[in-house]
């Protein structure tokens, strides 16, 4: 990918513009059993240009990265605002300005070769099935995922940023006394590639005999009871709980598309207790997992305090959004692929740790549960929430018992931020999955684990 | 015609540098895939979006050891660099007999509108936003996309295989909420793919009118009440939901795991005798070729409930020695039942209908639980109110055998054409 900017035309006092050069590599890998069913990687590059003209934005993107080929972009960006004048004239929006120069590479150790991956594949593959007996599969699956974006904008950004994220999960599945399948999975998650997260055997081994343990219980599982329950959710579930509860209905597209939330702002929706952040690039003086310096539209990026004390305080926005909405941007507009053109995303979205402990959260439970994995969520206009349970535990009179069987649980995100009543000072940071939303995207999403009430799907 | 020619070009010409590094087996794709978009926003139009991507898929086998790469840049240069870069990755693989690529495969798919026109996405954009704004006023068309796409891929394999697609196909996809004062319905969305668009009014595409029309149903929402175990009457896209989990269960990894429920019960009433499930790999936006380059024939999985067959690829049928049935990326029909819609409804004493299932993947088991949004309570044969706060939890196995009716009419998205279903036995909460 070329380092070489070639900056879109100067802005008229009609029209902004962009351009992003985007290189996306990744390789994935996946055992199952002994057999590497999956042994590929990827590079996808491109250049796009889009324009905002008459009221109207235009883009147009390409495989082909040379200057030539950017400059026919931008005039093909700008034919494409003007064709939507076909729908009529419309008011043009004063957009926020805004700049940004610099660059930002994520420097980490040597990269493994596809050979020391297979390797390890093969070794944790090994180690597995000799070591926990009655697995009937075992899936090992690692990838890792680099962006690098150039992008360069009208009001004169300039700017180089990268995202390089590694993830490595484990799955066990065995089979429970009718013969039904049963899986569980580890996931191990980071900033970088697959040579700076630790997933040697080493360091998974104490994490998949734990896995292991899960299994076991869960192959006894019990059925969730249906309806309203005290929960503790461990620290690897806050971080979905604030993306999906609270993060989605505070992206300021979601809020102009109806999202109650839009009424909400300097109003209690959560208890003192919750703070909520979507951090741009720092979390406690360290880079984050993904740094958003300036986002896909140039603008400078700084951190959106969602929730302050149970308030809610402000929406994630793009240059639209702050326009239609009279508030400050924050640099929250980001393109997963070359093609794609920038939407309002999160980045890092975390709930702040308190000052609980974890098994103190636990002993004051009566009857309710302990919920440890997640699988997908999704989130809605309403505040409605609800994400997948993948390993939870009933807890009876402060003690932790049987395993349940997999289960989804949701509830009001307002209503379930408000019942919070304890905060851990833990803090786990996740950054395995995508969020989806007409593109996909990586992001990360950390927290504490937090003890509240929320419905749980069960008979 | 020069474009596909330069496909050709580039996947030979790359076939046979990988030959000459040394893989002994090999599958080219060169692809090329252009795209026009008018986007509407909150209502109104916004954005005019055309790609232009290109992509070349290498896989190579050496010594039994396999590696997969794709390049984005089909200059000769980084064709050279990922093929040594393959090399590389295949040489460290462990070796395996399964590997092998696909050969004597021949065809040239040609279908769906092969150009684009700006003015009539745009026209049927326009629609969008008049339906809406004419229908139904308190709906936010949050997004919308109307497109035209259109895929050009040339496969060339060592063991003689060589596929051509041109395939081109409209989709017209809409998302959207209500709302009245200060009270939101749940977001809704539907869409799909067609080669015909100047034919319909947009709106009366997919379903879009009725979402709309049921979102201003919705904006005012009460939960079920209390547990209780009913029926369902799921709309085809809740029914699709549940089918990519049957689906899945028939594929390679499952099969290679052991973990499918279904591998030993082909020739086995594993569904109700309403359900037949069979392919439609010629609709609008599917390509009747697998990734592993065999052409995918006509397949009929469930007959009157029975499962007919499993369905590997290449790969997992040696590996499993199952029979290898190739199966394209999607596109699936579920035959029509002898039930009118209404009576799917009038015969459901207490239930939901159901228009959406917000839910994590099931279980390996087929257990799952899952939210009911855009949905509505039904109660003596009549549907009530929206709901809000509804869960409704089973097993997807369990439910492909519980089917009680089975629609008249199907709704056509192109992936998918499906009928409406009622199922008994689910949990609400």
């Amino acid at each position: 990918m070329s380092t070489i900017a070639t900056a879109p035309p100067k802005a008229t006092t009609s029209s902004y513009s962009e351009t992003r050069r985007h290189e996306l590599r990744m390789s994935l890998m996946l055992m199952v059993d002994g057999n590497l069913v999956s042994n590929a990687r990827s590079v996808e590059s491109g250049a796009s240009a889009r324009v905002y003209e008459g009221g109207y934005w235009g883009f147009a993107s390409t495989s082909d990265t040379s200057s030539e080929k950017v400059r026919e972009l931008s005039d093909l960006a700008r034919r494409n605002a003007r064709a939507m004048a076909k729908f009529g004239e419309r008011k043009k929006l004063q957009l926020p300005n805004g700049h940004y120069r610099g660059e930002h590479e994520y420097k980490g150790k040597a990269p493994l070769s596809a050979g020391e991956c297979a390797d390890r594949l093969a070794q944790v593959d090994a180690w597995c099935g000799e070591r926990f007996k009655g697995l009937k599969s075992t899936r090992i699956r690692v990838l890792d995922e680099h962006h690098r974006k150039h992008i360069a904008n009208s009001e004169g950004t300039d700017a180089v940023a990268s995202i390089q994220r590694a993830l490595c999960t484990v799955t066990f599945i065995a089979e429970d006394a009718s013969g039904s399948p049963v899986e569980v999975t580890e996931f191990l998650s980071g900033k970088g590639h697959l040579g700076d997260i630790d997933w040697s055997l080493e360091a998974l081994a104490p994490r998949l005999d734990a896995l292991y343990g899960h299994l076991q219980a869960k192959r006894e599982a019990v059925a969730a009871r249906g309806g309203l329950a005290r929960v503790v959710m461990g620290p690897q579930l806050a971080g979905i709980l604030a993306h999906e509860a609270m993060g989605h209905p505070c992206e300021a597209d979601l809020v102009l598309g109806g999202a109650v939330t839009g009424d909400l702002v300097g109003k209690r929706v959560a208890s003192e207790l919750v703070t909520m952040v979507d951090y741009a690039h720092t979390y406690d003086g360290e880079e984050a997992v993904i740094p958003v310096y300036c986002d896909d539209e140039g603008m400078p990026a700084s951190d959106a305090v969602l929730i302050k004390d149970g308030v809610l305080t402000e929406f994630m926005n793009s240059l639209e959004t702050s326009a239609r909405l009279g508030i400050r941007p924050t640099g929250s507009a980001r393109a997963y692929a070359p093609s794609d053109e920038p939407l309002v995303r999160m980045r890092n979205t975390a709930i702040l740790p308190g000052q609980s402990k974890l098994d103190d959260m636990v002993a004051g439970i009566e009857d309710g549960y302990l919920l440890l994995r997640t699988g997908n969520g999704q989130a809605d206009s309403t505040t409605e929430f609800m994400f997948a349970i993948s390993l939870g535990y009933e807890v009876k009179n402060g003690k932790v018992g049987r395993a349940i069987r997999d289960t989804t649980m949701s509830g009001s995100a307002i209503k379930v931020l408000q019942g919070v009543d304890a905060v851990s000072g833990d803090m786990h940071w996740n950054s395995g999955g995508y969020c989806g939303k007409k593109q996909r995207m990586v992001v990360s999403m950390g927290g504490p684990a937090i003890r509240t009430q929320v419905q749980m799907g069960g008979e | 015609m020069s474009h596909t020619i330069e496909l050709r070009t580039a996947a030979t010409r790359a076939l046979e540098q990988m030959r000459k590094r040394g893989f002994e087996h090999a599958q080219v794709t060169a692809m090329a895939t252009r795209q026009d978009e008018v986007n509407i926003a909150h209502g109104e139009p916004s954005l005019l979006r055309s790609t232009d991507a290109r992509r070349m898929g290498l896989v190579g086998i050496v010594d039994g050891r396999k590696a997969a790469t794709e390049v984005s840049d089909l200059g000769e240069t980084s064709v050279r660099e990922g093929i040594d870069a393959l090399f590389a990755a295949a040489k460290s693989a462990p070796r395996d007999e399964a590997n092998k690529v696909s050969s004597g495969q021949k065809a040239r798919i040609v279908q769906g509108p092969q150009e684009s026109d700006v003015a009539l996405l745009t026209d049927k954009a326009r629609e969008l936003i008049d339906f809406c704004r004419r229908e139904t006023p308190k709906v936010n068309l949050v997004e919308a996309v109307v497109a035209h796409v259109l895929t050009r891929s040339h496969t060339v394999t060592t063991g003689g295989s060589e596929l051509e697609t041109e395939v081109g196909h409209h989709s017209v996809g809409a998302f959207g909420t209500a709302r009245e004062g200060q009270a939101t319905s749940s977001f809704a969305y539907t869409g799909g793919n067609c080669h015909d668009l100047a034919g319909t009014h947009a709106s009366a595409m997919f379903g879009i009118d009725e979402m709309a029309r049921n979102l201003e149903k919705s904006i005012h929402t009460r939960p079920v009440g209390d547990k209780f175990v009913g029926d369902v009457v799921l709309t085809p896209e809740a029914v699709s939901d549940f089918l990519n989990w049957f689906l899945g269960q028939l594929c390679d990894v499952q099969l290679i795991a052991g973990s499918s429920l279904y591998r030993d019960r082909v020739g086995e009433a594993v569904g109700s005798k309403m359900l037949t499930l069979r392919s439609r790999f010629d609709a609008p936006g599917v390509c009747a070729v697998t990734s592993d380059a065999f052409v995918a024939n006509p397949v009929t999985i469930l007959e009157q409930g029975t499962l007919r067959t499993l369905t590997p690829g290449l790969y997992g049928s040696l590996k499993t020695k199952l029979p290898h049935v190739p199966v394209a990326a999607e596109g699936w029909e579920l035959l029509a039942g002898d039930t009118p819609r209404e009576k799917l409804v009038s015969g459901t004493q207490r239930g939901a209908l159901v228009g959406r299932l917000s839910m994590g993947n099931p279980a390996a088991n087929g257990d799952f639980a899952g939210v009911i949004k855009n949905s509505f309570m039904i109660d003596g044969g009549k549907v009530g109110h929206a709901l809000s706060e509804t869960m409704i939890s089973g097993n997807v196995a369990q439910m492909l055998k519980d089917v009680a009716a089975v629609s008249r009419e199907r709704l056509d998205t192109g992936t998918w054409l499906l009928p409406w279903v009622r199922i008994g036995g689910l949990h609400f909460s």
